[in-house]
């Protein structure tokens, strides 16, 4: 059994080397179509890490009047706590909203000098409340205006992200049609390239395998060295693109950095690494051998 | 040993290749199969290794019918069968040596019995001195000896030879078909297809003539003629 599988690979092996202009024809296709998976599997993570930081960005402001009192704040805040579709809800106090206003506006003196004049804190305390899902808001929205302490309430402000996040949630999900798409095309080519190199190999090899039928070899003896081959272009392809993906990811930081500022996409193909690795591994092994038993099946007659 | 009833073989294009067969070998017989091309010679010694499959009629091996062999076991049903052709069918990149050997080397012999087996056979068909010649490097009829001893070195029941001395001058045709005798000396069923005239007179064993596919002769010591 060993010694089967030892012979049988060394066969593969042996045509994988012998095979020269052929098996870098049938790497390369592969290689294209691993890559193309792996690249756009890495787009999909970016834009889905690019969505998870955006939909924590999306909340609602209630500001309430300035002759409520804290009390009747917090109660409201109480309130919406009970909520199962809302998140948190933090309270920011008139002097806490002032802080935050000073700092954003640090850079405008003119508005710093106004404030001062009007010599008092013109501004409202207010509650800052996230859903746990951004198609939620409607919700929180019906909530507000039918809540006792709604005349309580001054204005309420959606910060709404929920058009930017419903478009990218269809450009991912348009990105992956369309990768699987062109990934199921280059899996095709691939698999019939390689087809048609492991059936050159073996009408190579016809007077070997003529000889291995009237020896008495058995027909898995005969098969496996193809498949192994098979399966060699495709451990070979997964090596090398993932290098390569390595590397133009190296490449392009500067500019995927400048387009996605919140995702290192270096990092994140390695914190992937074993998981992409591991899946170009498996579909190369897949096509390799799929295409390699259709070769046999249709040359050996077996 | 083999048996054929009422055997036909038809091939595309209604090609009759063998009508209604029917022969027995026993275990240990010297049978010539002799005609004129396509009188249907190889195609009874493909049905024997079950390379081909009868249109009509059955064929069987060690009492046992061929078709009731699966696809898998076919190569084993081949390990009792040593066959040598014509053109030798050795392969040019390998040696005398692991021409032979490969035919172990399929089958899962491990390599200690590979290096004690295949010397032994060589010396048997007078190649002990030439284990490491390429095909290139050896005549025409030490080559089919190379092939002779591949076919040996199953320790087959039966050895098929389809015009082993086809391509070999009068004296190395002479000199396989004294191994081929040796062989069957020593138990081994041997069936042969030939038309050399001359090496068939000389054997003096059963003849079977053939011509379009019909047996027209089958003489125990016959001789090769037209009958």
């Amino acid at each position: 059994m060993f010694l089967t599988i030892g012979r049988t690979i060394k066969g593969g092996w042996n045509n994988f080397f012998r095979n020269g202009y052929l098996s870098i024809a049938a790497v390369s296709v592969m290689l294209l179509c691993l890559f193309t998976m792996s690249s756009l599997y890495l787009i999909v993570l970016t834009a889905d890490s690019v969505l998870a930081g955006m939909q924590g960005n999306v909340n609602v402001s209630v500001y309430f009047k300035a002759s409520v009192s804290e009390e009747s704040i917090l109660k409201a805040k109480k309130d919406l706590e009970n909520y199962s579709e809302i998140k948190t809800v933090d309270y920011i106090t008139k002097e806490k909203a002032l802080e935050i206003f000073k700092k954003n506006s640090a850079s405008k003196p003119v508005i710093l000098q106004s404030l001062e004049e009007i010599g008092e804190n013109p501004l409202l305390s207010y509650l800052v409340i996230q859903a746990n899902d951004p198609n939620q808001y409607d919700m929180v929205g019906e909530y507000l205006k039918n809540a006792s302490f709604k005349d309580d309430i001054s204005w309420v402000n959606y910060r709404d992200n929920k058009d930017r996040i419903d478009r990218l949630n269809k450009t991912i999900s348009e990105v992956r049609k369309i990768g699987l798409g062109v990934a199921g095309l280059f899996s095709i080519i691939s698999l019939l390239i390689i087809s048609n190199t492991v059936r050159i190999t073996i009408y190579t090899h016809r007077k070997e395998v003529e000889v291995m039928r009237l020896v008495g070899a058995s027909n898995t003896y005969i098969r496996l060295p193809f498949i192994f081959e098979g399966i060699i272009y495709g451990l070979v392809a997964s090596i090398i693109s993932m290098l390569f993906l390595y590397v133009s990811l190296r490449l392009s930081a500067q500019f995927t950095l400048r387009l996605v500022p919140t995702v290192d996409m270096v990092s994140l193909y390695l914190s992937n690494f074993a998981v992409i690795f591991g899946m170009q591994i498996l579909v190369g092994a897949f096509l390799g051998t799929v295409s390699s038993w259709f070769a046999i099946r249709k040359y050996l007659k077996i | 040993m083999i048996k054929f009833d009422k055997v036909s073989k038809i091939y595309k294009d209604d090609y009759i290749a063998l009508e209604n067969i029917n022969l027995e070998i026993k275990a240990g017989e010297f049978v010539s199969i002799v005609g004129t091309s396509g009188a249907g010679k190889s195609t009874i010694l493909k049905l024997i290794y079950a390379e081909e499959a009868p249109t009509d009629g059955r064929v069987f091996f060690a009492e046992k019918p061929l078709d009731s062999i699966s696809r898998r076991h076919i190569s084993r049903h081949r390990r009792s069968i040593g066959t040598v052709f014509q053109d030798f069918k050795l392969l040019n990149k390998k040696t005398a040596f692991e021409n032979v050997a490969y035919a172990l080397e399929v089958c899962g012999v491990s390599r200690e019995e590979i290096l004690e087996d295949v010397p032994q056979i060589l010396e048997i068909v007078g190649l002990g001195d030439r284990q490491n010649k390429f095909p290139h490097e050896l005549s025409g009829g030490e080559q089919q000896r190379v092939a002779m001893a591949r076919a040996l070195i199953h320790k087959p029941l039966v050895i098929i030879a389809d015009e082993p001395t086809g391509n070999l001058d009068p004296v190395s045709s002479l000199e396989i078909m004294q191994l081929l005798l040796k062989i069957n000396k020593l138990g081994t069923t041997v069936v042969l297809a030939s038309h050399d005239r001359d090496i068939i007179n000389k054997a003096a064993k059963r003849v079977i003539t053939l011509e379009k596919g019909r047996i027209i002769c089958d003489e125990e010591k016959g001789k090769y003629k037209i009958c």
